[in-house]
């Protein structure tokens, strides 16, 4: 030792390397136990923000620069992130985005709706890359669920085998305050076997939410409300739904009065055309033009049932958007917004931007929630 | 105006393969010059590149000056502040006569980072950014230098893998040259003018992206 130099044992600077996930290089998803609460704070900034920089993230992290860009590396090796080209505006430096990879991850949505079962398998964006329709799961029927059960099979099949380990889960979206068009109520152990038996045949784990509610998660993770934390969500089913967000939060209401929901919809309107004629009507796959006075009667019925609660909610939030989203064709959805914006000047109404089973591509985000964002 | 300094051997001082010692690129033809112009005036560039430079290793033949992290210190502090320290050493500590495995050349960038950090080189006494980046691996036939780097080429492939772990761990930015550049088949070691000109302007991209705060 020289004289006048200080040593301090044992002197971790020069310790080996920490080994650490992104070390093993291999290809493919990491397991969900390893992933970091920093790597999971960029990711749901990506799911919100698509294309960022990595200043911007680091500013909106707190995380330090370098930070960020070992994280980035390593979502880039696991195949979660892409990177964008630079743009290079006239002034300032060039930035250059981060994207996220579509094909970084996919999961399976259900929605067990009352007319019928829809379920998706959707990429990291939200694109829904298979959607069928199936019958209606009726609690109790074995067919029913093995017919789930074979569409979801369908919906796996569609990725090459070797993607296929980048599915991360599958999302069921139920109703659950029993007001449905065929009556029909999912009971907590009913919900819990179908669960079950999901997680058993395909070994993937399956989460659970009201179908409403994932309507709502769909809009803020891949549609209309990404940039948005306060609004009024209305969804246009049997029943015409609604559901308060603030702060990113989803209100449901008091279920047991029904306070969500009111008879405004689809039932409504099944209703108003069998008053004309019995001409059978089912709100998927019936053409809508040739509904006529029905539809218009129906339509003031809704946008009053809207006005109403947006007025009822108005008086405690100040409510600055609405956002509508329906099971309808989009140009009908269109004009009920249109019509709302006319009558409720001062409030931004807007249509939802998943044309496709809004509730099923909402549960196929629940696996993404699950394994790659920071959950509050 | 932002600082970047390039630390580095040969590589970054721009010899040619296969030349004598004294043969270098131009200003604009080695790569923290082609850096230079990409990036440009809002950068100043300083190049630092000697050839033989190991990381921690003073050389028993050509000079105890040859070790990295000798020089490193007056080197940082003549150039401070500093916002951003590229890194691209290795290739020399492969040579025959330091024995020393991929995984110890990565200790000795790991000496090295932390060296940079001790300095608080950084605007207003921070700490500069950290760019490590991997040499190219070298080619199997090093010509006349065969017996000096005996077993390297073999070894130069790992230090990539060993150089990312260590900038993982120590939280540093990280590039691997050889997605973009190889040696030149003239010694094998050393980078042609085109390589050169593909590291610069890929550097220069890395170093945007990193992210600058306007007026900071």
């Amino acid at each position: 030792m020289l004289d006048g130099e200080l040593y301090i044992l044992p002197d971790m600077r020069f310790a080996p390397p920490k080994q650490l996930r992104i070390a093993d290089r291999s290809d493919g998803l990491n397991p969900e136990r390893v992933r970091s609460y920093n790597e999971r704070l960029v990711l749901s900034l990506l799911l919100q923000n698509e294309g960022i920089s990595r200043l911007e993230i680091g500013s909106r992290t707190k995380l330090s620069q370098q930070t960020v860009s070992v994280i980035v590396r390593s979502l880039e090796q696991e195949g979660l992130l892409a990177r964008g080209q630079a743009l290079r505006g006239r002034v300032g430096p060039p930035t250059i985005p981060v994207l996220l990879n579509p094909d970084g991850a996919f999961s399976v949505g259900i929605d067990l709706g009352s007319l019928h079962t829809e379920v998706v398998l959707i990429d990291f964006m939200g694109g829904v890359r298979f959607h069928t329709k199936v019958a209606p799961h009726r609690p109790g029927e074995l067919d029913t669920s093995s017919i789930i059960h074979d569409a979801v099979n369908q919906a796996l099949l569609t990725l090459p085998a070797d993607v296929r380990a980048r599915v991360t889960g599958i999302g069921l979206a139920m109703p659950d305050d029993g007001n449905t068009l065929s009556g029909a109520r999912e009971t907590p152990s009913q919900e819990r076997l179908l669960q079950q038996e999901l997680e058993q045949k395909f070994k993937l784990p399956v989460f659970v939410q009201n179908d409403i509610t994932a309507a709502v998660g769909a809009e803020m993770m891949f549609g209309a409300t990404r940039t948005s934390s306060d609004y009024l969500f209305f969804y246009i089913d049997a029943l015409l739904h609604c559901r308060l967000v603030l702060n990113n939060h989803v209100y449901t209401g008091n279920q047991s009065v029904a306070a969500g929901s009111s008879d405004a919809g689809l039932l409504s309107l099944k209703r108003e055309i069998l008053r004309n004629d019995s001409m059978p009507f089912d709100p998927l796959t019936s053409d809508w033009t040739q509904l006529g006075d029905a539809l218009d009667r129906w339509r003031s019925e809704c946008i009053g049932a809207l006005k109403k609660s947006t007025r009822a909610l108005s008086q405690f939030v100040d409510l600055q958007l609405i956002v509508i989203s329906a099971s309808v064709p989009s140009e009908v959805t269109e004009s009920i917004c249109k019509d709302l914006q006319h009558a409720l000047t001062g409030i931004k109404i807007k249509s939802g931007e998943l044309r496709t089973a809004p509730k099923a591509v909402g549960a196929g985000s629940l696996p993404f929630i699950s394994r790659f964002t920071v959950q509050h | 105006m932002r600082t970047v300094l390039c630390f580095g051997d040969s590589n970054t001082h721009g010899q040619m393969p296969g030349k004598g010692p004294t043969d270098r690129y131009g200003p604009h033809q080695r790569w923290p010059g082609v850096m230079r112009q990409a990036l440009g005036s809002s950068w100043l560039v300083i190049e630092e590149g000697l050839s033989g430079r190991t990381t921690v290793h003073e050389d028993p033949i050509e000079g105890p000056h040859k070790s990295g992290r000798r020089y490193l210190t007056p080197c940082i502090q003549s150039h401070a502040p500093l916002d951003l320290v590229i890194l691209m050493l290795g290739t020399n500590d492969l040579k025959i006569r330091y024995g020393q495995p991929p995984s110890e050349v990565a200790m000795g960038i790991n000496v090295l980072v932390h060296d940079i950090r001790e300095l608080t080189a950084g605007p207003n006494g921070s700490q500069p950014e950290i760019m490590i980046v991997a040499p190219p691996p070298m080619l199997a036939d090093l010509h006349e230098w065969n017996s000096v780097f005996a077993g390297a080429p073999e070894k130069s492939q790992r230090l990539a893998i060993e150089f990312e772990m260590i900038a993982d761990s120590l939280e540093c930015h990280f590039f691997d040259a050889a997605t973009v550049a190889t040696c030149h088949p003239d010694d094998g070691f050393h980078l042609g003018e085109e390589a050169h000109k593909a590291l610069g302007l890929a550097l220069a991209q890395e170093v945007e992206a990193v992210g600058w705060p306007e007026n900071a």
